[in-house]
């Protein structure tokens, strides 16, 4: 097992290096107007280069890319161009906002997903079409649209609910929780509608299997062979399709964050790629890849433990 | 069973007022109680900005919709009125010398900045001299002050290097903006604000990019300028998001746009307007480097008289805005109202123009295209050939698109651009090294009308600047179709003057609504 989290870890490693050396490149190209965006339409030429050169814009692609990776080896992502802020203080204060949000999500589809997935599956006939269909149109419905929906029934009609902002848990686990529900909830119907109907794919094919069939030959309750057993075997595709849904709703924040006005790392990453922001945007890109990687990284483990084959691959 | 339900009902129930009480600040911004001295005292304000806060760097402040996270901590030397009329700030009295090179100021007495120092003349030459040299956004606002002599505590002599009509103007925003002299060059100075303004930035409670809160500064020398006893700003980019937090009573203010301000009207909120940005072509290469036909003023009429500005203006922004060919705003010194219809939509005048210049047949021209303008850029395209014009897109990502502009890549553009002072105006767009005169056309004529206005003083100076503002429609350097109004929305508890050459109103402009 430990060979195996080595390996997975060594190639994570990699791929984050990759993704950097990429996004790296392509953010160089659009550099050009930097120094003017921060100086202002009044400054100088004089006063542009010189900015142009303070920020190292001057130098080759290759020595600003090493330059910026040997700082960020040390754990220094730099200042933010435009606002001075270390980068790292705006990673520290604006991710666990979007990471509550998406891991409170995830959580949340797993369990309504994993309950409907499996009951369509079990039950089948008219219950396993409704859940379909319902999946469907949850999946065809934008998660924008869902957030305005909500706000709109929630905030401003019931007035149960805050339309905007964020409470963090230590001001107030209520009011943390009051801001989350509906931005929680509007990302939970997609991911819900697509982990759903993969559950019941992957669950009605480990009930066709033989052993599945002996086990209620040897007089094993219904829900005994689905709980123990069928569950534990079809757990291999549900975890993978909930990692690429914790993927899917990062990125899914970005909308959600800008609806709900909540100061998470979408509404940074955002502001970042506009104004040509490369530190604060190669920060967010290294942590967002080593998230995923790391994500993966879990998956693998519990795919390895729930199915040992997996170890042995 | 049933007893298990209701208790479940009202379980539910009590977790979803509980989450509803807990929901996020909600504002008060209510009516308010006369306190000591007089002074009203309103509990909390709570504004949406359009924009996050940068820095509260001296030398970093902004205009625009920044304005509203330093004024509260920041006073300035001159109060510009809801007109743009400079007042009394710091600054009791001013006067100019004969020919307008000094400017003398009287300051106000007793003033302390929050750390104790001593508002002072020496404040004064601090934070302008911190200002020109500090390489920020707004440093041309000192550019004109050679030196600050000062007097003593009380009288400070800007020392000009020439007369500088706009500088009144700039000594009512960043220009004027004063904070404690030891906080200029602070390690903090980005996120640790040192004013004498009517509040005090509250650390501990401020996020950047969720909210900036301030508390009453309670030594404030104008505390009855300020009713509320605290403020927070929250930034909220989409304006969806600030429209409902209006409506839920999360906020009592906010930026919106005219596509939302009718939806805002009809949801009991209050909208006020006011003009601040026009949109229209610059027509850049007036003397016809890259596009000879737009070296021709004929051709460049023409094309100010194609555009049926009246039909724009309703197409594009829903009727909200005025239609104009001038580039100044209705506040400004160099505003002239007939120069709004000079050139009425005549398709029929603008094909015979362009006959009489030699381009009957057209021209081809290459133009920026950026996602901001998609709406505008086919309707553009299919006007232009009416006269044959045939456009060239490039594409250009937002954040490159100001950059390639002033950069003098396109010979027509279109544009939305802020108009504030008539001499700021004229910085930014008529002069040979002004910005926005991006192909740097030199007329000696325009120059000269320029000058004039620059040395003339009082009732003769509005003359000379309108006389510019004259010659800039008479020779076409621009096709502007309409000034945009800005919304900006409250909620019933909540009033607001608004100003008008920015965006955001001032926080001085909000009261309790009676």
């Amino acid at each position: 097992m430990l060979s195996f989290v080595i390996r997975r870890l060594l190639a994570g490693v990699a791929l984050v290096f990759v993704i950097a050396t990429i996004t790296y490149v392509l953010m160089h190209s659009s550099t050009g107007n930097v120094a003017r965006n921060i100086l202002g339409e009044n400054a100088t030429a004089e006063q542009v280069a010189a900015k142009t050169t303070e920020l190292g814009l001057d130098q080759p692609l290759l020595t600003q890319y090493f330059s910026w990776l040997g700082n960020a080896l040390t754990g220094n992502f730099g200042i933010s161009w435009y606002n001075s802020e270390s980068v790292t203080a705006a990673l520290v204060g604006r991710m666990p906002i979007t990471l509550s949000m998406v891991i409170s999500a995830i959580i949340v589809i797993a369990l309504i997903s994993v309950v409907l997935g499996v009951t369509a599956a079990v039950k089948g006939g008219w219950l396993d079409r409704v859940i379909q269909v319902v999946s469907v149109v949850g999946f065809a419905l934008p998660n924008f649209w869902v957030a305005l929906m909500l706000v709109l029934t929630f905030s401003l009609s019931l007035r149960l609910l805050p339309a905007t902002g964020y409470v963090p848990p230590s001001e107030s686990i209520l009011g943390w929780a009051a801001t989350l529900l509906l931005p929680v909830t509007s990302l939970v119907l997609g991911g819900v509608a697509s982990a759903a109907q993969q559950i019941r794919g992957a669950t009605i094919d480990v009930l066709r299997q033989d052993y599945i069939r002996t086990l209620h030959a040897r007089g094993l309750s219904p829900q005994s062979v689905v709980l123990k057993h069928a569950l534990r075997n079809a757990a291999g595709p549900a975890l993978t399709v909930l990692s690429l849904q914790f993927i899917a709703l990062l990125g899914g924040a970005v909308v959600i964050e800008r609806v709900f006005a909540i100061p998470g790392i979408g509404t940074l990453t955002v502001n970042a790629a506009l104004g040509g922001d490369v530190p604060l945007l190669m920060g967010i890109v290294v942590v967002m890849a080593i998230l995923v990687v790391l994500v993966n990284l879990v998956i693998d483990i519990a795919n390895g433990w729930v199915n040992p084959k997996v170890r042995v691959q | 069973m049933r007893s298990k339900r209701i208790v479940a009902t009202a379980a539910a129930l009590a977790l979803a007022l509980g989450l509803s009480a807990c929901g996020g600040s909600t504002s008060t911004g209510g009516s308010a109680t006369a306190g000591k001295d007089g002074v009203l005292s309103a509990g909390t304000l709570t504004l949406a900005a359009l924009a996050d806060n940068n820095s509260f760097d001296r030398a970093a402040l902004e205009i625009g919709h920044k304005t509203q996270y330093w004024m509260p901590v920041f006073d300035t030397l001159l109060v510009l009125d809801p007109q743009s009329v400079p007042q009394p700030g710091l600054a009791t009295k001013w006067s100019y010398n004969a020919d307008n090179t000094v400017l003398s100021l009287t300051l106000r007495e007793g003033v302390k900045f929050t750390d104790g120092a001593p508002f002072d003349g020496k404040a004064v030459a601090a934070n302008l001299d911190y200002l020109k040299n500090g390489g920020g956004q707004n440093a041309y606002m000192a550019k004109s002050v050679k030196t600050v002599d000062v007097v003593d505590a009380t009288h400070a002599n800007l020392v000009l290097s020439a007369p500088d009509p706009g500088l009144l103007g700039y000594l009512g925003v960043v220009g004027g903006a004063m904070a404690s002299p030891a906080s200029l060059t602070a390690a903090d100075k980005a996120t640790n604000p040192v004013g004498s303004g009517p509040y005090v930035l509250d650390k501990a409670k401020t996020v950047a990019g969720s909210q900036f809160v301030y508390e009453r500064n309670a030594d404030y020398w104008d505390l009855k300028s300020f009713p509320y006893e605290k403020l927070i700003i929250k930034p909220m980019t989409d304006v969806t998001a600030r429209i409902n937090a209006l409506k839920s009573g999360q906020v009592n203010g906010a930026v919106i746009d005219s596509k939302s301000a009718a939806e805002a009207k009809s949801s009991g909120l209050q909208v006020e307007t006011t003009q601040v940005d026009w949109t229209g072509l610059f027509l850049a290469d007036r003397e016809g480097k890259v596009v000879p036909a737009l070296g021709d003023v004929r051709v460049r009429q023409a094309i100010n008289y194609l555009f049926d500005s009246p039909a724009l203006l309703k197409g594009i922004s829903l009727g909200q805005g005025e239609v104009t060919n001038q580039v100044f705003g209705k506040s400004s010194q160099a505003y002239v109202p007939a120069l709004d219809n000079y050139y009425s939509h005549d398709e029929a005048k603008a094909k015979k123009l362009m006959a009489d210049a030699g381009y009957a047949d057209g021209f081809t021209v290459t133009m920026p295209d950026s996602p901001g303008f998609a709406t505008v850029n086919p309707i553009l395209e299919q006007t232009l050939l009416k006269l044959n014009i045939k456009t060239e897109w490039v594409k250009v990502a937002p954040d490159a698109l100001g950059g390639q502009i002033l950069a003098g890549k396109f010979p027509m553009f279109v544009f939305n651009l802020g108009s504030q002072s008539a001499w700021q105006d004229i910085q930014k767009v008529a002069l040979p090294t002004s910005p926005w005169n991006t192909a740097k056309v030199n007329s000696a004529e325009l120059n000269a009308l320029i000058e004039k206005a620059q040395f003339a003083t009082g009732s003769e100076q509005d003359t000379a600047m309108q006389a510019v503002n004259t010659w800039l429609v008479k020779n076409a350097w621009f096709a502007p179709f309409y000034r945009m109004s800005s919304p900006y929305a409250t909620d019933a508890k909540t009033k607001v003057v608004l100003q008008s050459q920015n965006a955001a109103p001032w926080i001085r402009s909000y009261s309790p609504a009676p």
